[in-house]
C-alpha cells in the first residue's frame, strides 16, 4: 500500500512538473515553411480575430475553407477571441515574442506594436492592385511613418443617435441636421427641448453620452475634433490641446450638465447603461452612436412587436436616427472615425520572404472582397474597397436611407489619418490623455473641478511632456 | 575509515529520504520557474527599456522616473488609505462572525462557513458586475434606494471622488471574509477549554473571557491575517480595475493598477518592474514593522 502510494504520488508530481513545463513550450511547429523561401511550400498563417460583427465568428470555417481553396498550399488558422480578451491575448503574445501573423485591432493601437518592433511592414510587398483596391482615407490609418502595417476592414463614423419620435416632438428638423449639421448652440437648445421633468424628477434627458471610465475619452475626443483640433497634434507637430478652444469645449461640456439636459450622474454612466436609457425612452439623443446601433434598435423593435421576452426590459419602439456631432466656435465639422483592420505581425525571428507573402495573401483575403463585404454589411458600415463594393452588389441590407446618407456625408468630413506623428510623441500624448485628461474630465463631469482647472492641469502636463515650444499657444 | 563512510552516504539518499528529495525537487522547480525566475527577471527588466526584440539598458532611469512620478505617490497614498480602511475592519468583522458561528452545531457551522466562503469561489468579474449594479448612480440603484429611505439624496457612488474610495472600501467590508473566518474558527477551536472553565470558576463574563483569553490566544492568528491582509491589500488591483478604472481624477488608482497600466497598456515593462520592486520593498518594510511591534509576545 505504502509503495503504491509512493508511485501514485510520484506520478502526480511528475505530471505537475510536466504541466508547468509545457506552459513554457514554444509556439509549435505549424509554421514550418516560415523557415523556407519556397513560395509554394505548405504554410500556416495564424490569425487572432474578435467577433468583428455578430455573425463573423460563425463564418470562420467557411473563410478558412475558401482561403485554402484559393491558395491550396496555405492554411489559415484562426484563433477566436472575445473583444474583452483580444488586447490582453495579443499583448501577451507580442511581449512573449510570438504573436499571431495577423490580428484584428483598431488602427490607433498600431503605433505601440511598431514601437516594439513587432508589427510587420507590408509596404514593399503589397501589390499596386491591392493598394488601389482601398479607399485612400482608411488605408492611411494603417500607416505609421513610412510603413504600412495592414489593411483596413472598415471606417466607422462616431456619431450621435436620436429617437426620431422624440426629436420630432421636440420640433427638431432631424433631416436638416443630418444634411447640414448643427452648431453647439443649436444642439444645446435642441436637447433642452428633449428634457421631460415632473416634480423635480427627470424622466427623460435630452442627451446621454457614456462617460464612465475610459469612455469619457471618446466623449471629449469626438467633440474637440469639431472645435478645430482634428488631432492631438497640429501639422507642425505641436500639441493641440493647449489651445483656448479646448477650454471652451470643456466649458460647454459642463454647461450641458448644468442645464439639466444631461444627468448629473453622467460620470458613472457606461455604454450599456446609456443604450438601455435610449431604448427605454430615458433620453432623446445618445452617444456615441455607431452604425450597428440602428440594427440593434431594429432587432429590439421586432422583439417588442413579437412580444418576445428577451426585448430590453421597459423598452419602447425606437426609430434610430443618425445625427452628426455639433461643431464648436465656428470651426469646420470633422467626424471622428474608428478605422479597424487586420494588422500583420512578426515574431522575434524575421519571417522568410515566402511567409511574408503568405501573410499578405491572408491579410488581403480577409480585408477585401466577399469577406469584407459580408462583415461590413452585417455592421451596417460602408464598404471601403472596390472589391468589397462589387461583392456587396448582390447582397441586400435593410437600412434607413436617411441614416445611410447621413453617414456618407459625415465620412466625407472624416478626420484624416496622421501617420506623420512620431511614435514617441504619440505615446506621450496617449499617456497624458490617460493620466491627466481622462481623470480630470471625470472630475469635471462629476462637478468636482471647474473647466479652467482641468485646462490648467492639461496645459501644465503638456508643457512638461512636450516643452514650452512643443505646445500650441493661442 | 573512508570505506565505512561510503555506504552511510549511500543510505542517506535511499528509501524515504530519496522520495522526500524527489518531491521537494518538484516544488523547488515550480518555485524556481514561477516565483524566483520572474522576480529575478523583474529585477533585470527594471534596469531596461524592455522590447521583445532586444531590450536596452537604461540604468536607474526607471527608478528615477518612478520616484519623480506624482501619480505613483498618489497611488501609494490611495493604497495606504484603502489598506487602513479595509484590513482592520475586515479582521474585526471576520472575528465577530467567527465568534458568532463558534457556539453553533457542527452542521450549521459548516453551512455558515460555506456561505461566507462562497464569494472567494465566485468569479471576481461576476461579483464586480453585481456591485456595479448595486452602485448604480441613478435613483433606481440599490444603494441609492436604500439611502433614499433615510432622506439622503442620490449619490454618484463610483463617479465622484468624494464617494469612489468609500465605495471600494464598502465593497471590501461586505465581501471576502470567508478565508479569515475559517482561519479564526480553526484558531478558536484550538483554544484549550480549561481556560474557559477556569474563567467560569472565577465568575468571568463573556467580554472578560473575550478580552483575557480569546484575544491573547488568537494573537498569532491575528498577526498572520493582518500581515497577509496588508500584503493582499497593497496588491489590490481587480476592484479598482473593474469598478472605477482608477477614476475619477485618479482617486482610486492603486499601485497595482498603475503597474498593470504601465506594463500592459503602455508596454513600459521596465518602469512597471521598477514600481513592482518599490512596492515589494514597501510591503516588506511594513511587514517588518508589524512583526517588530506586534510579534513581540507571539508564540508560534
Amino acid at each position: 500500500m505504502k509503495k503504491r502510494m509512493r508511485v501514485l504520488a510520484s506520478v502526480f508530481a511528475v505530471s505537475m512538473a510536466l504541466t508547468t513545463l509545457t506552459a513554457c513550450g514554444g509556439k509549435g511547429g505549424d509554421s514550418k515553411s516560415a523557415e523556407t523561401s519556397d513560395p509554394n511550400a505548405k504554410d500556416t498563417i495564424t490569425a487572432l480575430l474578435p467577433p468583428v460583427s455578430g455573425n463573423f465568428q460563425d463564418t470562420f470555417a467557411d473563410i478558412q475553407k475558401e482561403f485554402t481553396e484559393k491558395y491550396p498550399n496555405l492554411t489559415l488558422k484562426i484563433e477566436p477571441a472575445s473583444w474583452e480578451d483580444m488586447t490582453q491575448k495579443l499583448d501577451t503574445q507580442v511581449n512573449a515574442g510570438s504573436p499571431p501573423d495577423i490580428a484584428f485591432i483598431g488602427s490607433d493601437g498600431i503605433s505601440k506594436y511598431v514601437d516594439q518592433g513587432m508589427a510587420l511592414d507590408i509596404k514593399d510587398i503589397a501589390t499596386p492592385e491591392m493598394i488601389n483596391d482601398y479607399d485612400k482615407g482608411p488605408l492611411e490609418y494603417m500607416k505609421k511613418g513610412d510603413g504600412l502595417y495592414g489593411f483596413p476592414a472598415y471606417m466607422e463614423v462616431h456619431a450621435l443617435g436620436g429617437n426620431r419620435e422624440f426629436l420630432e416632438k421636440a420640433g427638431i428638423d432631424w433631416k436638416k441636421v443630418q444634411q447640414q449639421g448643427w452648431t453647439f448652440d443649436e444642439f444645446r437648445e435642441a436637447i433642452k427641448k428633449g428634457v421631460v421633468s415632473e416634480g423635480g424628477k427627470t424622466s427623460r434627458y435630452g442627451f446621454v453620452f457614456a462617460t464612465a471610465g475610459v469612455t469619457s475619452k471618446d466623449y471629449l475626443g469626438i467633440l474637440i475634433k469639431n472645435a478645430g483640433m482634428p488631432s492631438a497634434f497640429t501639422q507642425d507637430l505641436k500639441y493641440a490641446y493647449t489651445s483656448k478652444n479646448y477650454l471652451e469645449v470643456l466649458k460647454d461640456i459642463r454647461a450641458l450638465i448644468d442645464d439639466g439636459s444631461m444627468p448629473k450622474e453622467l460620470s458613472s454612466i457606461d455604454a450599456g447603461k446609456r443604450w438601455n436609457m435610449f431604448l427605454t425612452g430615458q433620453t432623446m439623443i445618445t452617444g456615441k452612436g455607431m452604425a450597428t446601433f440602428e440594427k440593434s434598435a431594429n432587432t429590439n423593435n421586432d422583439k417588442i412587436k413579437a412580444n418576445d421576452g428577451s426585448a430590453v426590459k421597459g423598452s419602447i419602439p425606437v426609430t434610430y436616427t443618425v445625427l452628426p456631432v455639433p461643431s464648436f466656435l465656428g470651426e469646420k465639422a470633422v467626424s471622428s472615425v474608428a478605422v479597424d483592420g487586420y494588422v500583420a505581425f512578426r515574431g522575434k525571428k524575421e519571417p522568410s520572404e515566402a511567409h511574408k507573402q503568405n501573410i499578405l495573401k491572408a491579410l488581403y483575403f480577409l480585408a477585401s472582397g466577399k469577406v469584407a463585404a459580408t462583415t461590413n454589411n452585417d455592421l451596417f458600415v460602408a464598404q471601403i474597397t472596390e472589391s468589397g463594393r462589387k461583392a456587396a452588389e448582390s447582397m441586400s441590407v435593410e437600412r434607413d436611407a436617411d441614416n445611410k446618407a447621413a453617414v456618407e456625408t459625415m465620412l466625407k468630413n472624416a478626420a484624416p489619418a496622421r501617420p506623420d506623428i512620431p511614435a514617441e510623441l504619440e505615446a506621450k500624448a496617449i499617456k497624458l490623455e490617460d493620466e491627466v485628461i481622462v481623470p480630470k474630465l471625470q472630475a469635471l463631469i462629476a462637478g468636482e473641478i471647474k473647466p479652467e482647472e482641468m485646462y490648467d492641469a492639461v496645459k501644465s502636463a503638456a508643457v512638461s511632456a512636450f516643452g514650452e515650444d512643443g505646445v500650441v499657444k493661442d | 575509515m573512508a570505506q565505512l563512510a561510503k555506504p552511510a552516504k549511500r543510505r542517506r539518499i535511499r528509501g524515504d529520504g530519496a522520495w522526500a528529495y524527489a518531491f521537494i525537487a518538484v516544488a523547488l522547480v515550480v518555485f524556481a520557474m514561477f516565483t524566483a525566475y520572474p522576480v529575478v527577471s523583474a529585477f533585470i527588466i527594471s534596469f531596461q527599456k524592455y522590447k521583445p526584440i532586444g531590450s536596452e539598458y537604461v540604468g536607474f532611469d526607471n527608478y528615477i522616473a518612478t520616484f519623480k512620478d506624482s501619480l505613483f505617490w498618489k497611488s501609494v497614498v490611495n493604497t495606504v488609505v484603502y489598506t487602513i480602511l479595509t484590513v482592520p475592519v475586515s479582521l474585526i468583522i471576520s472575528f465577530a462572525i467567527a465568534i458568532l458561528i463558534l457556539p453553533l452545531k457542527k452542521k450549521l457551522q459548516t453551512t455558515f462557513k460555506a456561505i461566507y466562503y462562497l464569494p472567494a469561489v465566485a468569479s471576481g468579474v461576476a461579483l464586480s458586475v453585481v456591485w456595479l449594479w448595486i452602485f448604480d448612480p441613478m435613483p433606481e440603484g440599490i444603494f441609492n434606494k436604500l439611502i433614499g429611505f433615510f432622506g439622503i439624496s442620490n449619490q454618484n457612488w463610483l463617479g465622484s471622488s468624494a464617494t469612489s474610495m468609500f465605495s471600494l472600501v464598502l465593497m471590501a467590508w461586505l465581501s471576502s471574509h470567508g478565508t479569515s473566518i475559517i482561519i479564526y474558527l480553526a484558531a478558536l477551536l484550538g483554544i484549550d477549554s480549561s481556560y474557559y472553565e477556569a474563567a467560569d470558576l472565577d465568575g468571568a463574563n463573556f467580554f472578560q473571557k473575550l478580552w483575557y483569553i480569546v484575544i491573547p490566544s488568537l494573537k498569532p492568528t491575528t498577526l498572520f491575517l493582518l500581515v497577509t491582509g496588508v500584503i493582499g491589500s497593497f496588491q489590490v488591483f481587480q476592484n479598482a480595475y473593474l469598478m472605477t478604472g482608477g477614476g475619477p481624477d485618479n482617486s482610486t488608482t492603486m499601485v497595482g493598477l498603475l503597474i498593470f497600466n504601465n506594463a500592459f497598456k503602455y508596454f513600459e515593462f521596465g518602469k512597471a518592474a521598477a514600481q513592482s520592486l518599490v512596492l515589494a520593498a514597501i510591503i516588506a518594510l511594513i511587514s517588518l514593522v508589524q512583526f517588530k511591534f506586534m510579534g513581540k509576545d507571539v508564540e508560534y
